[in-house]
């Protein structure tokens, strides 16, 4: 058992970055996609106007 | 036969403004030997020292000069509206490539053939064999290969001489390899067959390369 | 967006699965090798990382092709996607790679052939990223990153080559050598398919920010 110290070094890492890009990327999709429905909603009350 | 025309045509043009302002091989070349000595203090003086740090330094001079030089030869044509010039013209993206990389390799030869002797001289190594010749300038047509290609696509970016260099590098980091290893085999007097695996892959890299950013260029250049 | 959606999720709960499967072959089912004792787990991590990563390079080089070839969109953001998680990878082997070598052979980087390889690569993909940053305006962009793409996929085999050559000169610390005992095969192998299902995820997943950004674009000009 002497060097688990590495072992459990490079799997935490591997875990941390994985993970913490993937939050990364969970995050910027529900952000994006809030965006996306608030220009939507906002170009559908422009459209009776514009006609 | 037309091709071949062009081509030249348009590395003559290169050459002659070069032969007029010069201003190319003049600052590479003072490049070039301000590296030399730099590493000089940087490793001392001893014969020992040489003989183990003068591949590596010579081909890390030659890397840099190159990426220099390359740089320069797009700069110009871009700053003098050259490039657009050369694109309305009835030349093909091909033959603007086959011509800018013979003139690169032109100025780069030259720049080496004086920098040699002068490494030569103050390393009192035996440089000036056919050996080393032949692998500089084998190594030489590989970065003009990929150094074409890529500082046309640098000098359109926002920061291009850090661009070209970030690029270049590393593509071309195999054949300095290789070019660092022969020239130490040749250096310690070994024969020609220690060199050939070394040779091979420069010469593969060259082959491969000279295809490949032939058929690329027209995209790097299209506006 | 209903379908890929529910193709995404599926993705997510085999990558669980499998990596929970693999966790479980690599602590408990394998055998600790005798060379190097219980560090050698690390090997099980580190190699699929390193093949998903080479994965990831190849596919961007598709992609960049298919861009230059069709100019859609789509093209460039799958291979500019592919190409942040396969550098984001082949960090992972350069950390894990270091983190092994170092309790072996007590030095973190040991100018090893295929961690040197590896360093190249990512220092080749690292330029492709910043190519994009760097280019005037999005066409440009895309164009050039595709340009990059390609070079640096056809560079790689001479890379690899120069490169072993280079330390078959001076034999220095493997990373592994011998052949694997069918116990290991199979956890080689199950941490595989767990990468590869990780790796599709992160890259529908980057593909999907990318294009749903196009489409915030695209609304903002059509609103102003």
């Amino acid at each position: 058992m002497e060097n688990a110290g590495y072992l459990l070094a490079a799997f935490t890492i591997i875990w941390a970055v994985v993970f913490g890009y993937m939050l990364l990327l969970f995050n910027r999709q529900r952000s994006l996609r809030r965006e996306i429905n608030s220009l939507r909603d906002a170009l559908k009350e422009k459209e009776p106007n514009s006609r | 036969m037309r091709f071949w025309h062009k081509a030249i045509a348009i590395t003559w043009k290169d050459t002659l403004s070069e032969i007029r302002t010069r201003e190319i091989i003049f600052s590479v070349l003072v490049f070039t030997l301000l590296v030399i000595v730099i590493f000089n203090f940087a490793f001392g003086t001893s014969q020992e020292m040489m003989a183990l740090v003068a591949p590596g330094m010579l081909w890390v001079t030659f890397a840099f000069a190159g990426v220099l030089s390359l740089n320069r030869s797009f700069i110009l044509e871009k700053e003098e509206g050259c490039l657009e010039g050369l694109m309305v013209s009835p030349i093909s993206r091909e033959a603007i490539y086959v011509g800018k990389m013979l003139g690169s390799l032109l100025f780069m030869l030259i720049i080496e053939a004086i920098a040699l002797p002068i490494f030569a001289f103050l390393f009192n190594l035996p440089i000036l064999s056919l050996q080393i010749v032949i692998i500089t300038v084998l190594t030489t047509v590989g970065f003009v290969a990929v150094g074409t290609l890529f500082s046309a696509l640098a000098v359109n970016t926002k920061a291009r001489e850090m661009v070209l260099s970030i690029l270049f590098l590393p593509i071309v980091a195999p054949i300095i390899i290789c070019a660092v290893k022969a020239s130490d085999s040749a250096l310690s007097g070994e024969p020609w067959s220690s060199l050939f695996p070394w040779l091979r892959i420069i010469g593969a890299f060259d082959a491969i390369f000279l295809v490949v950013s032939f058929l690329i260029f027209a995209y790097v250049i299209e506006e | 967006m209903k379908e890929t959606g529910i193709f995404r999720n599926t993705l997510l709960g085999l990558s669980f699965i499998l990596f929970v499967g693999a966790l479980y072959l690599i602590f408990v089912y394998v055998p600790t090798e005798e060379g190097m004792g219980i560090v050698q787990r690390i090997f099980y991590f580190h190699v699929p990382v390193a093949w998903i990563a080479f994965l990831a390079f190849f596919i961007v080089f598709l992609g960049s092709i298919m861009y230059l070839w069709k100019r859609e969109s789509k093209w460039d953001v799958i291979a500019s996607s592919s190409a942040e998680v396969g550098v984001i990878f082949t960090t992972l082997v350069l950390i894990t790679g270091s983190i092994w070598a170092k309790p072996i052979w007590g030095a973190w980087w040991t100018w090893d052939a295929r961690l040197t390889t590896a360093l190249i690569l990512w220092l080749i993909y690292i330029a492709y990223l910043l190519v994009r940053s760097y280019a005037t305006h999005e066409q440009q962009a895309a164009r050039f990153a595709a340009i990059v793409g390609i070079v640096g996929f056809v560079d790689v085999p001479i890379v690899a080559l120069a490169i072993t050559l280079w330390r078959t000169q001076h034999p220095s610390p493997v990373i592994f050598q011998g052949g694997l005992a069918p116990p290991m095969l199979l956890t080689l192998l199950v941490c595989l398919a767990a990468f590869t299902t990780l790796y599709s995820l992160l890259l529908i997943q980057r593909a999907s920010i990318k294009n749903a950004e196009g489409e915030v674009g695209k609304l903002k000009e059509l609103c102003s």
